[in-house]
């Protein structure tokens, strides 16, 4: 059992800048480890705590949420709406002493191939290292 | 009936089975509740691999469709086609990404493989929860409201009114061209034919298929791109003219003079000879540029920037109007000694430096101040200026001041009717101030000229051609548009009627039934962008393609 952790990891992807983003990454053959499982969604701001925290209970070891960087939404303010969501949501884990830092948001733009990829495997080693989530074995699916 | 899905993966030429071991992927998928057929397939998106996507839906009598290829970005409408024409609803279909993020970012082929599986297996147990969607058409009326009847409004009458294509022109006042029409001079190089500007009004009097509502506002305006219905009210209060249906809306309201300055600092209304530069205008328009007296001054004081502090925004075209009316003052015989008060010149067109230099050599003094204060002195008018520490004093018989420009009044109430947002100076915000500067953030909503902040005539004219362009291409005769489809639904039952999602979206297209106490999506309106569905505490809704149950089966297949 010395194999090394593979993190299990789930990414909402905004889809006009993010997803975009990630698509040019792919495009640009740029390397990302498979550890992130991306799920598309038509704006950050779509995300919110249930579909984070029902990712977490059913075991990701962590949740990336990205869009549109503030300012370029394609829905002009989604995303400020996805920033206040989940600065209350990081307090709720923080407050009950759920390793908050298995949450990020990131902005990503469409032209952001490599800060796409660097994001993915920065968070993907950042997670390695924590480790598996505790929540894991505590639920099924 | 049970669920026949057909999954086909895409081997998009060597691009996909150089990375993914794609035999490996179908073993896996055949096997899957409800898979009647996993196959691979050479080139999907080539006009055999669509002709064989279709015959393959008809033949194996598909009930859903997965394409498990390149990004749904490059063909997910290619397949929404294929689907249509095959007889399938195009939305009981879904497009995996297996090449941009899976087969060209993974390095090892078991691992891409392992990806693959899983992105499929997520498409496949989301696709038969979707609904069968209808791509409505809405047809739309070509007809265009224009709010506010300045330069701006008027150019864009003229742009756009055509043999079918009706323009309402509403206009506040009871004439039309604006300030523009009220100028008794134009900049010096804008050239001296004032009739230019009155031949345009003429056209737009006389055109057949402007129709102009002079002393009307508009009472009340509903709908989206397309079809908005507008009532209009007379300003005088007596019954409204009118309702009529327009497609688009332009706002040309233009600016108001800004008449809050401090009379103990600018003399205005209490020391005779301070006037504003509209009623300067208007003294030149009728070619007298008199003293109350009824004598020519023989010396003005033009005093720049009124109110920028206070405000805080250049209004732009102060600096350029104030040396036109330097020249004009220099014109006149005897001409008097003209003095500009300014705090920073802005002289931003390929001519205008000309006009300065021109102005110096004619003699007028330019004097550089950051306070000023005009008071009364034996009848004369006495501007104490400070640059830097010194105060200092000049003595003139007039001084025309040159306020800020601000929105046009109950610009509030006409943001709030469209639903469209003002910035923080109060004027109307563009949906991109960069990419997109005549257009309001909502569909079908436009701005030009000076409603959006100070322009030139120039500036004004070329905002309402852009705006008119914009409205052209989208309302074209005879076509009709495609809303959205992937819409948001509120489920009533589970609505508290809180309406946190009312004033979360951006586009308004929420509103509040009084009577069952909930909350209402207008289809028409909604961009589908999700924002309401993350908001509302009590998960009462839903947006179309994006429902909750679809996203927990892709994360369940992601975690599997
Ligand atoms: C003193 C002065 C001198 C100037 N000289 C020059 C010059 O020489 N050359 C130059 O290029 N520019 C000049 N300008 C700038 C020029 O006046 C503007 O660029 C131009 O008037 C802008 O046109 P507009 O149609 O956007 O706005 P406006 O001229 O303000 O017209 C807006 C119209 O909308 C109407 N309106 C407002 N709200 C409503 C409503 N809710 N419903 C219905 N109607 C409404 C108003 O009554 C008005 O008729 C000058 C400006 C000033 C103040
Ligand atoms: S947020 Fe939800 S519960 Fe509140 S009004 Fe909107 S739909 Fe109803
Ligand atoms: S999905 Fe977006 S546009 Fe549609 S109603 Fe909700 S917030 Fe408004
Ligand atoms: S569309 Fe990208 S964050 Fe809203």
């Amino acid at each position: 059992m010395t194999q090394e952790f593979k993190p299990n990891l789930v990414g909402y992807l905004c889809n006009w800048c993010s997803y975009a983003g990630a698509d040019l990454a792919g495009a640009t053959k740029l390397e990302i480890k498979p550890t992130l499982s991306v799920v598309r969604v038509m704006c950050s701001s779509r995300v919110n705590s249930n579909l984070v925290l029902t990712a977490l209970a059913w075991g990701a070891d962590g949740v990336l949420i990205a869009g549109c960087h503030p300012g370029d939404c394609h829905y002009e303010q989604g995303n400020y709406y996805a920033r206040r969501r989940f600065a209350l949501l990081k307090k709720i884990l923080e407050s009950l002493d759920l390793e908050a830092d298995r949450i990020q948001l990131s902005w990503i733009s469409a032209a952001e191939g490599k800060r796409y990829a660097d994001i993915v495997n920065d968070f993907a080693e950042k997670i390695s290292r924590r480790g598996p989530s505790p929540l894991r074995n505590h639920s099924k699916i | 009936m049970s669920a026949r899905i057909g999954v086909y993966v895409c081997e998009c030429g060597p691009n996909i089975p150089d990375r993914i071991d794609i035999d490996r992927v179908l073993e896996e998928i055949s096997p899957l509740k409800d898979v009647a057929v996993a196959k691979r397939y050479r080139l999907l998106c080539s006009n055999d691999g669509k002709k064989y996507l279709a015959d393959e839906i008809r033949s194996e009598k598909l009930t859903h469709l997965v394409v498990a290829a390149c990004s749904p970005r490059d063909h997910e409408k290619t397949f929404m086609k294929v689907c249509l024409e095959a007889g399938l609803n195009p939305f009981l279909f879904q497009m995996v990404n297996i090449r941009e993020q899976c087969a060209w970012i993974f390095s090892e082929k078991s691992e891409a493989t392992r990806m693959a599986v899983k992105y499929i297996r997520a498409g496949i147990s989301r696709v038969t929860l979707h609904e069968p969607l209808l791509q409505k058409e809405i047809k739309a009326t070509p007809d265009v409201l224009v709010v506010g009847g300045g330069i701006a409004g008027v150019e864009t009458a003229l742009s756009l009114a055509g043999q079918k294509r009706r323009v309402y022109l509403v206009e506040r006042s009871d004439a039309l061209g604006g300030t523009a029409a009220r100028l008794g001079r134009l900049l010096p190089h804008q050239g001296t034919d004032m009739r230019l500007i009155q031949e345009k009004i003429e056209h737009a009097e006389n055109n057949e298929n402007i129709s102009v509502f002079k002393g009307c506002e508009v009472e009340d305006i509903r709908g989206f791109l397309g079809n908005f219905e507008v009532s209009l009210k007379r300003s005088g209060g007596e019954p409204p003219p009118e309702m009529f249906r327009v497609g688009a809306v332009v706002v040309a309201t233009g600016f108001a003079l800004w008449d809050a300055f401090d009379p103990d600092v600018t003399g205005y209304g209490k020391i005779d000879d301070v006037v504003t530069s509209l009623e300067f205008e208007a003294m030149s328009a009728s070619g007298k540029i008199l003293k109350k007296n009824g004598s020519p001054p023989r010396s003005v004081a033009l005093i720049h920037c009124v109110g920028r502090k206070e405000k805080g925004y250049c209004s732009k075209v102060c600096c350029l109007y104030s040396l036109k009316f330097a020249h004009q003052l220099k014109d006149s015989q005897p001409a008097p000694d003209v003095f500009e008060f300014y705090s920073d010149l802005c002289l931003p067109e390929k001519t205008d430096q000309d006009v300065f230099e021109e102005a110096k050599k004619r003699g007028v003094r330019f004097l550089r101040a950051d306070d000023i204060r005009v008071e009364g002195r034996n009848g004369k008018i006495r501007i104490a200026y400070r640059d830097g520490s010194a105060e200092e004093a000049v003595e003139v018989e007039m001084a025309v001041l040159a306020p800020a420009m601000v929105p046009a009044p109950d610009s509030d109430r006409l943001a709030r009717m469209l639903n469209i947002p003002l910035d923080e100076t109060g004027f109307f915000k563009e949906a991109h101030s960069m990419l997109d500067p005549v257009s309001a953030p909502i569909s079908g909503i436009y701005i030009a000229g000076c409603a959006s902040g100070p322009k030139s005539i120039p500036e004004s004219v070329v905002q309402a051609q852009a705006a008119s362009g914009k409205i052209l291409s989208v309302l074209m005769l005879g076509k009709t548009l495609e809303p959205e489809v992937k819409v948001s639904t509120i489920k009533e039952e589970l609505c508290t009627g809180c309406q946190t999602c009312l004033n979360v979206c951006f586009y308004g297209a929420i509103s509040f039934d009084a009577f069952r106490g909930v909350s209402v999506v207008n289809e028409a309106i909604c961009r589908g962008c999700g924002s309401c569905v993350g908001s509302c505490p009590s998960g009462a809704i839903s947006s179309k393609q994006f429902t909750y149950q679809q996203l927990f089966k892709e994360v369940m297949e992601a975690l599997r």
